[in-house]
């Protein structure tokens, strides 16, 4: 059964739109992560859902039921808080409860469930003491107890990990993993950072422009991006992307050439490609090699080297001036300025229709 | 560099300067507190036996035999605390229906009662005294609070505070069930409480002090407060004659207000240095 249902939501802040006509299925205990850049309308989405923005058109199901109508705690969704959002005058056990009491839950019931996400998120010894007595990672525990304790059909978290230093949000990033094994409901997480989405999330949605532009397992958005945007976007660097001229040719593949003549031959099928319009090819740094100079596709010029240890990225320009980013493996001696040949996989290459449109190869090796 | 503790130690010249003020602040109140224990005559003669004994309760003893000023230092406790605790009441929910509530015509309305900090008492004096008599309300508990609580500046006082707590707070109570009453009252209030205590001393001070209003409205001297009832029972030449009487007045006038300042002195002094000590 589904779980959350978002039909046709339209959402405009005077004149300027921030959601057009966005639609999206969960199934009940998905974990989906609503990806995108600052503005994208990620936030306003997750808005929505929770009642804290009304949308201006459209509807949102949960569990079957319409909940857009619906004020925010009659929903049956809990949010964590990108600033945690803890009552600082009320100790751990009063944040935590503060709901339950507003719902009308018996008192022992009460005790018995903050009890129990205290124990299950280790922050018991803390219960009786104030939100600014806490360290952040305490006090982001807090902030999903909080919403643990409502037992909720939907998790919203928004932006849950930005707040936390790089070596604790990688143990919270674990935590959470382990919450949506233990806890029978949804979860919908808000980041502007792959990794978490794509580490955490059973399916990423990428939102740009007011619109999802892609909803896919993390792998599927990563190798078969939806369009140039998303397969910009999503990886790191960023795809290559250039302009190509689709050759002539008999076989059911696409044979291109980039603007400094040299050809890739790739594993994309070439119906309906030809007489689209001007073509961009699509080259993760990992399917450009660098080689040496004549030995690859083509040569390029050096211009910026980045060791992360284990590889290093080349940024380098082709003689039309076209940039490329390139990956050497090992101990690469390359420096910039140097003249370098770059090894382009035709077979892990993507072609961008006009429109933006992703065409994929067939046997996806990327 | 210098340390926290040491760019707080006050030079020898800083602290000689800084004890001259305040020995030029707290000169009058000693010099107030010495002629109030000293014998009308023998003030009379000169004042400047205030320095030295003898000394007498005799002044004190005067002002607790008048008849009244028990009844006056009541009637001064209710109307202050009256319009202090009404203060509070009406500034936190107008402050917080500004800094919070979407409504038609808010940021006019909100205009508007700033527009009364710039109406002077002086102004608005003889129509509001017709209107009380209108009202039968001189010589009544709330003729003497009502006027207190229209306090332009605490509805600003709040609904600055008010907009300096996070909108989280609000959406993380309304996603907790909370009611628009719940999340005021049980989340928004207590963390205002600096506010409070500090718009609440500075109205119980300016009510405790206020001698214009109690002076027009309360004729019959049951309703006199403490300010208007001692000035009431001073006799003619008091600034010759009964010196030491007047100072003793003075004294068991401010001492209220004494005991007031020394509880909230951070909340003051936090006021004062234009933010309240969150």
């Amino acid at each position: 059964m589904a779980s959350l249902e978002l039909i046709e939501v339209r959402k405009a802040y005077g004149a300027a739109t921030v959601l057009d006509g966005v639609s999206l299925s969960m199934e009940t205990r998905e974990f989906l992560a609503f990806l995108g850049p600052s503005g994208s309308g990620k936030s306003t989405l997750l808005r929505v859902i929770a009642g804290l923005e009304t949308a201006d058109g459209g509807e949102v199901r949960l569990g079957g039921r319409r909940i857009d109508q619906l004020p925010p705690g009659d929903r049956g969704v809990a949010m964590v808080f990108q600033h945690y959002a803890l009552y600082p005058h009320m100790s751990v056990r009063d944040n935590m409860a503060f709901g339950l009491r507003n719902a009308g839950v018996a008192k022992g019931e009460i005790g018995r469930r903050v009890l129990e996400a205290a124990r299950v998120l280790e922050i018991e010894p803390e219960l009786d003491r104030k939100p600014a007595q806490l360290s952040g990672g305490q006090r982001q525990r807090v902030a999903i107890g909080r919403a643990i304790v409502k037992q909720p059909q939907l998790f919203l978290l928004d932006e849950p990990l930005s707040n936390l230093d790089a070596a604790l949000r990688m143990r919270t990033r674990v935590q959470l993993a382990e919450l949506r094994n233990r806890v029978d409901a949804a979860f919908i997480m808000v980041t502007h950072d792959q990794a978490e989405a794509m580490t955490l999330a059973d399916r990423v949605a990428v939102i740009h422009d007011r619109r999802i532009q892609q909803v896919g397992p993390p792998m599927e958005i990563y190798a078969r991006p939806a369009n140039v945007w998303v397969a910009r976007f999503v990886g790191s660097p960023a795809m290559n992307v250039a302009p190509v001229e689709l050759l002539d040719g008999e076989s059911g593949r696409a044979s291109v050439r980039l603007g400094d003549g040299s050809q890739v031959d790739t594993r994309v099928p070439r119906a309906g490609l030809a007489g689209a319009g001007p073509l961009q090819i699509g080259l993760r740094a990992e399917s450009v090699r660098v080689t040496g100079a004549g030995a690859g596709t083509t040569d390029a010029r050096v211009e910026l080297v980045e060791r992360l240890g284990d590889r290093t990225l080349v940024y380098a320009r082709l003689s039309d001036g076209q940039a490329l980013t390139g990956e050497d493996r090992g101990a690469s001696r390359v420096q910039a300025g140097d003249i370098v040949g770059l090894h382009m996989e035709g077979a892990a290459a993507h072609l961008f229709a006009p429109d933006g449109s992703g065409r994929h190869p067939v046997e996806s090796t990327a | 560099m210098k340390g926290l503790a040491d760019r707080h130690r006050l030079t020898p010249l800083a602290l000689a300067g800084l004890s001259l003020a305040a020995l030029v602040m707290v000169a009058p109140l000693l010099w107030t507190v010495a002629l109030s224990l000293k014998s009308n005559a023998e003030l009379m003669r000169d004042s400047g036996t205030a320095f030295s004994a003898p000394y007498t309760l005799e002044n004190y003893r005067a002002i607790l035999q008048g008849s009244q000023v028990f009844s006056w230092l009541l009637n001064s406790l209710i109307v202050s605390l009256g319009t202090t605790l009404g203060v509070l009441a009406l500034c936190s929910l107008a402050g917080y229906g500004f800094a919070r509530l979407e409504f038609p015509g808010r940021r006019a309305l909100f205009v508007l009662v700033l527009l009364g900090l710039a109406v002077p008492e002086q102004a608005v004096i003889l129509p509001r005294h017709q209107l009380f008599a209108d009202l039968g309300l001189h010589n009544s508990y709330p003729g003497l609070i009502l006027p207190g609580l229209a306090a332009p500046f605490g509805v600003f006082f709040m609904a600055q505070y008010f907009r300096g707590i996070p909108r989280e707070l609000d959406e993380a109570a309304l996603l907790d069930g909370a009611s628009r009453w719940t999340l005021f009252w049980k989340v928004l209030l207590p963390l205002t409480w600096p506010a409070q205590a500090t718009l609440g001393v500075f109205t119980f001070l300016a009510s405790w002090n206020d001698y214009w209003w109690p002076l027009i409205s309360a004729t019959r001297s049951d309703r006199f407060t403490l300010t208007v009832g001692l000035a009431s029972s001073q006799m003619n030449y008091a600034q010759t004659s009964g010196l030491g009487y007047l100072m003793a007045q003075a004294v068991f006038a401010a001492l209220p207000i004494l005991i007031v300042y020394a509880l909230f002195q951070k909340q003051i002094v936090g006021a004062m240095a234009g933010a309240a000590a969150r």
